[in-house]
């Protein structure tokens, strides 16, 4: 081991001490930087992903919208099912309703899917967590979860689906008669505001409370695994028989997207500041090492050390502080992320706010997600901040003349 | 390098320093040569100048006039320096972080390597100077006579030709000074290494080869 390094690990694990104060804060503070980056960071990831998972699991990976009514939508989906990467395609027709039971209204969103293509693009029946999905037909609906508790229905139970193809009819004084449709089914996305206001039955069920013919609104796209999905987009738009346009989950929800990553680059930016101040820190201590060794640095040069060696010496503290308070705030992070829901459970519990977490951040669990490259960013810049709060240390350690040091009082 | 060359020598020595306003004269033309294995003392008034002269020999300070030789070189890098001179300070400096072993390591560490050998010699080096018990105390669990032992192991660990000593029993008490002087001495004596020890004790400088008293810039015969 060079001399530099063995003395800088003796200098800050000095022999007989089990926990020298100094290293320990220095290491503590580093640690909390990195232990909060990876916690927050992680749970931005899982919120970003859940959000991408919901997107793709109620829109497919690419949409493709007519300007207007889709009049031949098999014809396009064959045309789409050519573009490479495509697996699958389905037809969807969409539109408000309102929706009573037991004179209990509601204005879901409602969804028209072709009860035997959907399941190849979107896994609707994954999510249905009350009745069956395969008895899904013309005259049965699903309800999302909320929504069937807020009118309180339940399975079985026959709701009335007004249209606004009735208010037309109302308009020229034609008797109105509801749609009369049984739950079948009851799903639950995880998303507060899918789970509250949405409804699906089947294409030919929404094509008739719509008086849409045959057309549908637009087509869900599944792409192979990997594959993507901005360029399957461009693919599929050169492809497109009709007027309408093709676009990637991305694209779709771009200004979303750029806020969420927006904020997650903000909060990165904002708790590097810890990981700064901890740094600032640690140069402060080993600058003031450098006053109070200042003969010890100098009985060094007298004993046949280098400028540079010496420099090395205060490196490599605030390398192996960067080191350890790095692998130290990782384990705390991912601890911390490991039982994060517990954590959150225990912290609603105690001010009772369940609910409202819920309600505000539109999920049950809080979700957690770390990219690689997330993951090298936040160790990249733990490491460099430390290694650079040795530097000036070692720069002034540098600087000193034996001679002179020796002398020092 | 001449095999009859002194281990040091240095021809007409100047020194001075600015302090305010004054020049400060504190060496005027020093002359010595150091043989192999020679002990010499040098003795002198505070601020006569002894451990200015003690840091030109070291190489730790440079000469505004004069010329020195290690082994008859004119150049001293830090790395022959630590090969060549071990030195020994009044107040010891001893890395307060590392135990009484590695204190003495550290001389050898700075050049290279550590291997069997060298923790062999460390450890020898300590039970010579009767701290075999105490290798793994750091210096502050030592008091003043073992920190110096320490130090004269460490000053001879890379097997100096020249050892040079600068008031080593400056903070030590009259018993602790004699034994750490009996020591220096008798380590020097036994490994052959030259010895040149700044002191104001006159009983010290007496058990020298050679005897002499530094004042007004210059040497005197005592």
């Amino acid at each position: 081991m060079p001399w530099p390094l063995y003395l800088a690990l003796k200098q800050l694990f000095p022999s007989g001490r089990r926990f020298p104060f100094f290293t320990c804060i220095s290491i503590l503070g580093v640690a909390l930087g990195v232990a909060l980056l990876i916690v927050s960071i992680s749970v931005m990831g899982g919120f970003g992903r859940e959000i991408r998972n919901m997107i793709v699991n109620t829109q497919g990976e690419v949409q493709v919208r007519a300007s207007g009514l889709m009049d031949d939508p098999r014809a396009v989906m064959a045309a789409i099912e050519k573009v490479p990467g495509v697996v699958a395609t389905t037809p969807f027709a969409e539109g408000v309703v309102m929706l009573q039971y037991q004179n209990k209204p509601a204005f879901p969103a409602i969804q028209g899917v072709d009860a035997n293509r959907v399941d190849r693009v979107i896994p609707l029946r994954k999510f249905v967590v009350a009745g069956d999905y395969d008895s899904l037909d013309d005259d049965r609906v699903i309800l999302s979860a909320q929504l069937a508790m807020t009118i309180g229905a339940r399975l079985g139970s026959k709701v009335s689906v007004y249209s606004p193809l009735l208010l037309e009819k109302l308009k020229a004084d034609e008797i109105l008669i509801p749609r009369e449709l049984e739950v079948c089914g009851i799903f639950e996305i995880g998303h507060q505001q899918l789970d509250s206001s949405v409804v699906i039955v089947t294409l030919r069920t929404m094509q008739e409370l719509y008086g849409i013919g045959r057309s549908v609104h637009g087509i869900n796209v599944k792409l192979a695994d990997g594959f993507d999905a901005d360029r399957a987009a461009a693919a599929i738009n050169h492809a497109l028989p009709v007027d309408g346009v093709a676009k990637s989950w991305m694209d779709a929800n771009q200004e979303f997207l750029f806020v969420l990553q927006l904020e997650k680059n903000m909060i990165f930016f904002l708790l590097l500041f810890i990981i700064v101040v901890a740094a600032f820190s640690v140069a402060s201590s080993l600058l003031i090492a450098v006053v109070r060794k200042t003969r010890e640095i100098g009985l060094l040069g007298a004993l046949g050390a280098s400028p540079g060696q010496v420099a090395a010496c205060f490196c490599y503290q605030g390398v192996i502080i960067g080191l350890a308070g790095t692998v130290s705030g990782l384990a705390l992070g991912f601890a911390v992320v490991h039982f994060r829901n517990d954590l959150v459970a225990g912290f609603t519990r105690l001010t009772g706010s369940q609910a409202a977490l819920e309600r505000f951040y539109q999920f049950s669990q809080l979700p957690a997600y770390l990219s690689g490259t997330d993951l090298a960013l936040i160790i990249t810049s733990a490491l460099l901040v430390s290694t650079l709060a040795g530097l000036l240390p070692a720069w002034r350690a540098a600087k000193l003349k034996p001679v002179e040091a020796l002398r020092s009082e | 390098m001449s095999s009859t060359a002194p281990i040091l020598e240095a021809r007409g020595l100047h020194k001075s320093y600015v302090s305010g306003e004054r020049r400060l004269q504190v060496l005027r033309g020093v002359d010595l040569a150091v043989e192999v294995g020679e002990s010499v003392s040098i003795r002198g008034e505070s601020g006569s100048g002894k451990s200015t002269l003690l840091n030109l020999l070291s190489g730790l300070d440079a000469t505004d006039a004069g010329e020195l030789r290690w082994e008859g070189e004119t150049t001293l890098s830090a790395t022959r320096r630590g090969r060549l001179i071990g030195l020994v300070f009044q107040s010891f400096y001893l890395v307060p972080e590392l135990d009484a072993l590695d204190n003495v390591l550290l001389a050898a560490r700075l050049l290279g390597p550590v291997g069997a050998s060298e923790r062999a010699r460390a450890a020898d080096l300590l039970w010579r100077v009767g701290l075999a018990e105490r290798a793994t105390h750091i210096p502050a669990k030592l008091s003043g006579g073992e920190r110096q032992r320490v130090a004269i192991a460490r000053a001879l660990m890379n097997r100096p030709q020249l050892i040079l000593a600068d008031e080593p029993t400056g903070n030590l008490d009259e018993g602790s000074g004699e034994a750490v002087i009996n020591l220096l001495l008798a380590l020097c004596a036994e490994s052959g290494c030259a010895l040149v020890l700044v002191t104001h004790n006159a009983a010290h400088a007496d058990r020298c080869g050679r005897r002499l008293f530094l004042r007004e810039g210059g040497f005197h015969s005592v």
